[in-house]
C-alpha cells in the first residue's frame, strides 16, 4: 500500500492511543500525568468511543445507545431508546438474519461476535458493520439485557469487493486465456480437411486441457501430379512453446513435401530442421507419420508409402475384417540426432481398407481416470480396431471420439486421429 | 500429482542419478533442473537409472535428451541402467535404443567405464 509512516504520524489520535513512555519512572507520577492528559469519565469514553455502544432489553428495544452510533446513523438519543429495537435499525435482509441466526445464536450461546450485518441510517444510506453481542446476566444467572458493540466496517467491505473485483478480472483473464489457447491450437489444424477424389477422410483432435495448446497437428494437402501429402504428429510437451513447435514442424513438412515429396526425404528436413532450432538443455522433438497417397489407377485404390520417426505405428484395417499395426521399425524421433534415421513402409490401400494414425494421448489414456491407473496401450487399441473393422474413415473417427468420451478424465494429453479409406463401389454397399 | 524422487550418488567412474517414479510433463523439469548442477567432468560418465520409473512419456524422454546433451557438452559419456521393459518398448519405438548405450544395473554400466586414456 502507499501509506508511507509519515502521514500515519501525522493523522490525528486520541490521546489514549499515545505511544507508552519509556519505562523506568515513578509509576505514580506517570498515572497522575495520564490522567490529567485523558480528562476522560466512564460517560465520555462510553458516548464517544471509536465504536458503537447499544443495549437492548430482551425483546429487542433499544434502552440505552451511544453518541458515535447515533451519530453515524443520524438518530437523536429521543428517537430511539424506548421506541425501537434493534431490528428496526437492520436492512431487510438484516433483519431476517437477525431473527433466524442471531437472535437464536445469542440466546443458546450467550455470545454473538463478529456478525457482519448492514445498518439503515435516517439518510437512506448503509452502513455495513461488525456486531458483537453479550448477553448480561443477573445475580440469579437470569438475562436481563443485551450489551452490542458496533464497529465500523465500510473498510473491510470495501477490501472484500476489491477482492471480489480482483478475483472476477482474473477469471475474465482466464477465459482470455482459454480463447487465445483454442485460436491458437485452431491455426495448428487445417481448418477443413481437403477433398480427395476416390479417398474417403475423417480427423478429429482431443483437446485435454484449455488451458494449454497441445503439440498435436495433421493435416492432408495435395502435391503434384494428381499425388496427396497426409501427416500427423506430436510435439514433446504442451503450452506455447510447444505450440511454437509445432508450426515450425507443420510449416516445414509443407514446404519440404513441395520440394521433395520422398517421404523420407521430407523428415529428414524436419529432423534437420528441428535438430538445428532446439538443442542443449531444452530439447524439442516430435514424432510424425508422413505418408504420401498415390492413386493407382488400373488397380484402383491408393499407394501409400509412410515413413515414420519414432511415431506409433498406424493401424490398417483391411476390407476383410483384420486389422494389425503398420509398423515401421527403427524410425527415429525427429529433431533429436543430426541425422536421425527414418523409416518407411508402403501398403496398396484397396476398397474397403482403412488407415488409421494417432497420437499417443490416446493410448496414454488412463481409462480407470486415477492417477495411477494403467494406460489403455496400443495393444488394447489393437483389439478395439479389430473390433472394429471393416469400418469406414468416419465411422473409424466417430468410434475412437467414443472411445476417448468414455476415458474422460484420463486422458491427460491431446490426441489427434485422421482416417482415410478407400469407398468399397456403391454396387458392393448395395447387395 | 505425479511424484518422481531423486537420488544423486557420487562414483570414481562419475554421477549416478537414480529416478524413481513417474518421469512425465510434471516431474521432467525436476531432471532438467538437476543438470547444470552435476558435478560431471571430461572423460567421466553420468549414469542414468531407470529401475524405480513406473512411468515415461515424451516429456520424460526429453528429460533424458537433455541429459544427454548435458554429458555431451561436459565431453562426457551418458549410460542408462535398469531400463524397465516398459520404457525399452518406447525407446526401441522411438529409435533411442541406437542412442543410449544401456547396462542392466549401475554397478555394470560403472564397471563398464574405462577411464580416459592419459596418452592421445
Amino acid at each position: 500500500m502507499g501509506e508511507s509512516g509519515d502521514s500515519e504520524s501525522g493523522d490525528h489520535r486520541p490521546p489514549g492511543r499515545r505511544p507508552e513512555k519509556p519505562s523506568g519512572r515513578d509509576p505514580g507520577a506517570d498515572h497522575a500525568a495520564f490522567s490529567a492528559l485523558l480528562e476522560d469519565s466512564a460517560e465520555d469514553l462510553y458516548e464517544h468511543a471509536p465504536c458503537g455502544y447499544l443495549s437492548t432489553l430482551l425483546d429487542g428495544t433499544i434502552a440505552k445507545i451511544n453518541t458515535t452510533l447515533l451519530d453515524w446513523l443520524g438518530y437523536d438519543h429521543g428517537d430511539l431508546v424506548g421506541r425501537r429495537t434493534f431490528s428496526d435499525l437492520l436492512t431487510v435482509g438484516g433483519r431476517l438474519y437477525h431473527e433466524t441466526h442471531f437472535g437464536p445464536l445469542l440466546r443458546m450461546q450467550g455470545e454473538v461476535s463478529g456478525i457482519a450485518l448492514e445498518l439503515k441510517a435516517t439518510d437512506g444510506s448503509r452502513l455495513p458493520v461488525l456486531v458483537t453481542s453479550t448477553v448480561k446476566t443477573g445475580g440469579d444467572g437470569q438475562p436481563l439485557l443485551i450489551r452490542t458493540t458496533v464497529f465500523d466496517a465500510r473498510d473491510r467491505r470495501a477490501y472484500e469487493t476489491e477482492l471480489l473485483r480482483a478475483r472476477q478480472e482474473a477469471e475474465l483473464e482466464r477465459e482470455e486465456l482459454k480463447r487465445l489457447n483454442a485460436t491458437l491450437q485452431q491455426t495448428l489444424l487445417p481448418p477443413t480437411l481437403v477433398n480427395v477424389p476416390g479417398l474417403d477422410v475423417a480427423a478429429h483432435y482431443h483437446v485435454a486441457s484449455t488451458d494449454m495448446v497441445g503439440g498435436d497437428f495433421y493435416d492432408l494437402f495435395p502435391l503434384s501430379a494428381g499425388t496427396w501429402g497426409l501427416f500427423l504428429g506430436d510435439v514433446c510437451g504442451k503450452g506455447a512453446a510447444a505450440a511454437a513447435v509445432t508450426s515450425l514442424a507443420r510449416y516445414t513438412l509443407r514446404a519440404a513435401a513441395v520440394y521433395d515429396p520422398d517421404p523420407a526425404a521430407v523428415l529428414g528436413n524436419l529432423n534437420t530442421v528441428l535438430n538445428h532450432e532446439y538443442n542443449g538443455h531444452d530439447p524439442r522433438f516430435c514424432t510424425v507419420v508422413f505418408g504420401l497417397l498415390t492413386p493407382e489407377g488400373g488397380r484402383g485404390g491408393f499407394r501409400i508409402t509412410l515413413a515414420s520417426g519414432g511415431h506409433p505405428p498406424a493401424l490398417l484395417l483391411r476390407a476383410d475384417g483384420s486389422a494389425d499395426h503398420l509398423h515401421t521399425p527403427g524410425g527415429q524421433l525427429i529433431g533429436v540426432l543430426p541425422d536421425a534415421h527414418i523409416a518407411t513402409a508402403t501398403v496398396h490401400l484397396a476398397a474397403g481398407d482403412t488407415l488409421l494414425l494417432h497420437t499417443d494421448g490416446l493410448t496414454e489414456a488412463r481409462p480407470d481416470r486415477a492417477r495411477d491407473a494403467d494406460r489403455y496401450g496400443d495393444d488394447a487399441l489393437l483389439d478395439f480396431a479389430r473390433a472394429l473393422a471393416p469400418t469406414t474413415a468416419s465411422a473409424a473417427v466417430a468410434a475412437i471420439r467414443d472411445l476417448l468420451d468414455t476415458f474422460g478424465t484420463g486422458v491427460d494429453d491431446d490426441t489427434a486421429v485422421i482416417a482415410i479409406n478407400v469407398p468399397r463401389p456403391t454396387s458392393e454397399e448395395q447387395p | 500429482m505425479t511424484q518422481l524422487a531423486i537420488r544423486t550418488r557420487t562414483t570414481p567412474a562419475g554421477p549416478v542419478v537414480e529416478l524413481t517414479g513417474e518421469l512425465d510433463y510434471d516431474s521432467y523439469t525436476q531432471v532438467r533442473e538437476l543438470l547444470p548442477g552435476l558435478a560431471l567432468l571430461e572423460g567421466q560418465q553420468l549414469v542414468v537409472d531407470l529401475a524405480g520409473v513406473t512411468f515415461c512419456d515424451s516429456s520424460g524422454i526429453t528429460a533424458l535428451l537433455a541429459a544427454r546433451n548435458h554429458a555431451l557438452a561436459a565431453r562426457a559419456g551418458i549410460a542408462l541402467a535398469a531400463v524397465p521393459g516398459h520404457i525399452s518398448r518406447i525407446f526401441h519405438m522411438v529409435g533411442l535404443d541406437q542412442v543410449f548405450t544401456t547396462h542392466p544395473t549401475a554397478q555394470e554400466a560403472e564397471a563398464a567405464w574405462t577411464p580416459p586414456s592419459t596418452h592421445p
